[in-house]
């Protein structure tokens, strides 16, 4: 009976706390909410002054190494670099990195673009895997290729670091799309402060839009309920989280797809770190650490304005595989720099945004899949009044809705929408839709994630995407 | 009783909290319809008045479609910056061909519609962002008349008017004012350094006496960052300073002044660039090297191929692009080519690869 009372009473207990779980989160996103509210808004005001096309011909302007790490990707990597050249920007090189693809990738590229193998001198500021042979060509000067052995994302994304000759370098996937303004906005961010060493862009689902050229020529709605399910999501993530951290200089991670680094400062903390799967966010938490360390000036920022686009997964089986790889890369990241967490020494970053992302990120997850099996079990015990269940229910999910109708008006205020009035609106009824199993199906892949860390944290996985509308 | 009241009344107020969010979304996604369908509307009319003034087949029907064009933009500053546009990026007239008579046109668009009229009225009722556009846009309008209105608001407290008043000052030419933001500016070194670069190119008028002004009052830090901005304009009456902080103790200045007279590339200055070429600070070394390539003299092509081995990558890449540019025999490039040191081969190898065609 005592064992049977325990359990009872853990129970009743746990249900509280996941109350209380919920509702501190949500108030959390409130605020971050607000914040990016205003602080949208007000970039916005500030940018209609800022004129930055008249800083094509500064010297102030600093040349990007633009980064492409592949491994088997045919598909996209030939049209991705066509589409690269035309992107506007007064001085930037491609350097395309062959991970040891087992396709046609790099005889595809070194084809298309007529290239030939060079001698050439590496400074190997970052131990990375052998480079079999770097290819130029002379036709187009801007453009390097890369062959080298299987290394990981990480090792590709060092060896272009190695190779590069700017002082500024992006990342991208080879599966994106930049805006033909985006590098322009986001160089902003180091001109106007001297002390950004890193920018992130914001990322949007280009599933339903039509690009040309890095140029929106038109949007309709995706056929997919998981597609556009993931436009909800990808918005309340960059147009809320992001810009929130990022105006508290704690911005812990920018998207592999697309960021702006300064290169010494990278090559300073030894690149990327190989055998990750979480490459993204672990060397932005490393900067922190770094510059925190060596008592320097620094800025993370994001700039809102600035867009990469990029094609969501289709299927549940590639959704999962996805999210899956997310909690495993923040579960890695956080474990590796646990001495980070509620550190005054490291300030806001120490204090809040460390906590929150164990808190609230990693363990959310469980908290809330626990919740959805005991919740319910309760009740069935009687141990759980059905107004409150019924109450909780859809205050939870009243919450959900604020959180992400929200970001949908914080996407009106970037004045950059890609949909109609009337397509925003539909696609905002996914806000509500999202909470009745989207969202449960999300936090189990997350969970999953979490359970089976120790087996897949060094696993990649390829997700099929979408060939992007020409 | 009461926890179940809270909650109730808390769940009314979130459904409140989304029906306002959902309005102001709908409006706001309308808002953006309106402008998209108003930004479609202006251009297709636009069109058809852009190439009314572009083809107009004599001067009276010329002038009577630019006053329909100055009707049509009716005092909005983003429809004449549209129209303006539109006739300088116009295919197949004669923006293509004669700029000058584009030119002559916009100028005549402007005396019917008045735009420094519309920036002026937008630099008194605007908020600091639209008078920080509107100082830019006068400027490039030539509104003398304006110049004290915008050298008022360089000590402004919002940042980004301050600035965008002073970047109109500096198409003006107006050293004066320009020089006392800059001094204004000078303790914060996250920002002055850019400002400085961005103001000298953009300034219209006499870049030695805006220098002058700043280095009669300015901080060595602002002193030295003028100097490396200075560089590029081989503004002869500053060589005897940069001599001096060339052969002098303050590294920093050392550095601007080393760049400054490597780039003027005189015969003269060569024992100095020479000593340069052998200081500790790589940067020095890198910058003696590119102005000794401008030499071309028989001492300066050995010190460049000796920079070729030093232990510094950016030096050795500075020389070998360098020496590319210098006379050098075929002999020499086989011996850099051939030889044992493998820095200066590597170096050498990665410019030359470069330079020629593929299979």
């Amino acid at each position: 009976m005592g064992f049977l009372n325990a359990i009872r009473s853990f129970i009743v207990v746990f249900n509280y706390f996941c109350m209380a779980f919920t509702l501190l989160l949500n108030i959390i996103y409130i605020i971050q909410l607000l914040v990016s509210l205003v602080r949208v808004h007000k970039n916005y005001d500030k940018a209609f002054s800022d004129d930055f096309h008249s800083y094509v011909d500064s010297d102030n302007l600093l040349p990007i190494s633009l980064i492409i790490p592949a491994y088997n990707e045919q598909e996209h990597i030939v049209q991705n670099i066509r589409s690269l050249m035309k992107i506007n920007y007064p001085m930037y090189e491609i350097i395309v990195v062959n991970d040891g693809s087992t396709d046609k990738t790099g005889e595809l590229v070194i084809n298309a673009f007529n290239m030939h193998k060079i001698e050439t001198s590496i400074r190997y500021q970052i131990p990375t895997a052998d480079i079999e042979g770097v290819y130029y060509s002379r036709r187009y000067p801007n453009l390097l290729f890369v062959q080298k052995k299987n290394g990981g994302k990480s090792d590709a994304l060092n060896a272009g670091i190695n190779l590069s000759r700017f002082p500024l370098f992006t990342c991208l996937d080879a599966d994106s799309r930049l805006e033909r303004d985006a590098l322009l906005r986001l160089s902003m961010e180091f001109i106007k402060d001297s002390r950004t060493v890193v920018a992130g862009g914001i990322v949007r689902i280009a599933n339903g839009s039509k690009i040309v050229d890095g140029e929106l020529k038109g949007f309709t709605m995706p056929k997919k309920l998981i597609e556009r399910f993931q436009i909800v999501e990808y918005y309340r993530s960059f147009l809320m989280g992001r810009v929130f951290w990022s105006s508290t200089n704690s911005l812990l991670i920018v998207s592999g797809a697309f960021g702006l680094f300064r290169k010494q400062t990278v090559i300073d903390i030894g690149g990327y770190k190989r055998n990750t799967i979480g490459e993204d966010m672990e060397i932005i938490v490393r900067i922190h650490r770094y510059m925190h360390k060596e008592h320097k000036k620094y800025r993370v920022k994001f700039n809102e304005f600035s867009v990469c686009w990029t094609q969501g997964p289709m299927s549940l089986k590639d959704i999962r595989s996805q999210r899956r790889r997310w909690q495993i890369g923040l579960m890695d990241t956080l474990i590796s720099h646990a001495p980070m967490t509620l550190n005054p020494f490291y300030g806001f970053v120490g204090l809040f945004s460390m906590p929150y992302n164990w808190i609230f990120e990693l363990f959310g997850a469980l908290v809330e899949t626990i919740g959805y099996f005991l919740i319910p079990f309760t009740l069935l015990m009687g141990e759980l009044n059905m107004f409150f269940f019924v109450m909780y229910f859809l205050l939870s999910v009243a919450l959900g809705v604020i959180i992400s109708e929200g970001s949908l008006v914080v996407e009106q205020y970037t004045h950059r929408a890609a949909m109609t009035a009337k397509q925003s609106i539909a696609i905002s009824i996914y806000a509500v839709l999202e909470n009745f199993g989207y969202r449960q199906i999300i936090t189990l892949f997350r969970m999953e994630g979490i359970i089976k860390y120790r087996k897949l944290r060094k696993t990649w996985g390829k997700i099929k995407r979408k060939e992007f509308e020409q | 009783m009461k926890v179940e009241l809270l909650s109730v009344i808390g769940l009314l107020l979130c459904l409140l909290f989304i029906g306002i969010e959902y309005i102001l979304h709908y409006r706001l996604a309308e808002i953006q319809d309106e402008r998209t369908a108003k930004a479609e509307n202006i251009r297709q009319r636009l069109e058809i008045h852009v190439e009314g003034v572009l083809y107009a087949p004599t001067v009276s029907s010329r002038n009577a479609e630019i006053e329909a064009l100055a009707a049509e933009i009716n005092g909005d500053f983003e429809v004449y910056e549209a129209a303006i546009a539109a006739i300088c990026g116009h295919k197949g007239s004669k923006a293509d061909t004669d700029p000058e008579a584009i030119d002559d046109l916009v100028a005549e668009i402007n005396e019917q519609v008045d735009p420094i009229g519309i920036y002026a009225k937008m630099l008194d009722e605007g908020d600091v962002y639209h008078k920080g556009y509107a100082c830019r846009r006068l400027s490039e309008l030539f509104a003398y008349e304006y110049i004290d209105k915008i050298a008022e608001l360089i000590d402004d407290k919002s940042r980004d008017l301050a600035y965008n008043a002073a970047m109109a000052l500096c198409a003006f030419g107006d050293s004066e004012h320009v020089a006392r933001y800059l001094l204004s500016i000078e303790n914060d070194r996250l920002y002055s350094g850019r400002i400085v670069n961005e103001f000298f190119a953009k300034f219209k008028g006499d870049r030695q006496e805006l220098a002058e002004l700043l280095f009669r009052d300015c901080n060595p830090y602002m002193r030295d960052t003028v100097i490396k901005t200075l560089a590029g304009y081989k503004i002869d009456a500053f060589r005897p300073m940069y001599i001096e902080g060339a052969g002098g103790n303050d590294h920093q200045y050392k550095i601007a002044c080393v760049k400054a007279l490597a780039a003027f590339g005189y015969p003269e200055d060569e024992q100095l660039l020479q000593i340069a070429a052998k200081d500790k600070d790589w940067v020095i070394r890198s910058s003696a090297v590119r102005g000794l390539s401008l030499l071309k003299s028989p001492e300066a092509l050995a010190t460049v191929k000796h920079a070729l081995s030093d232990k510094e990558w950016w030096v050795r890449q500075t020389a070998a692009q360098a020496i590319t540019k210098m006379d050098i025999s075929p002999r020499d490039l086989e011996e850099i080519l051939g030889g044992y040191d493998r820095f200066a081969a590597d170096a050498m190898k990665n410019v030359l690869y470069k330079s020629v065609d593929g299979p």
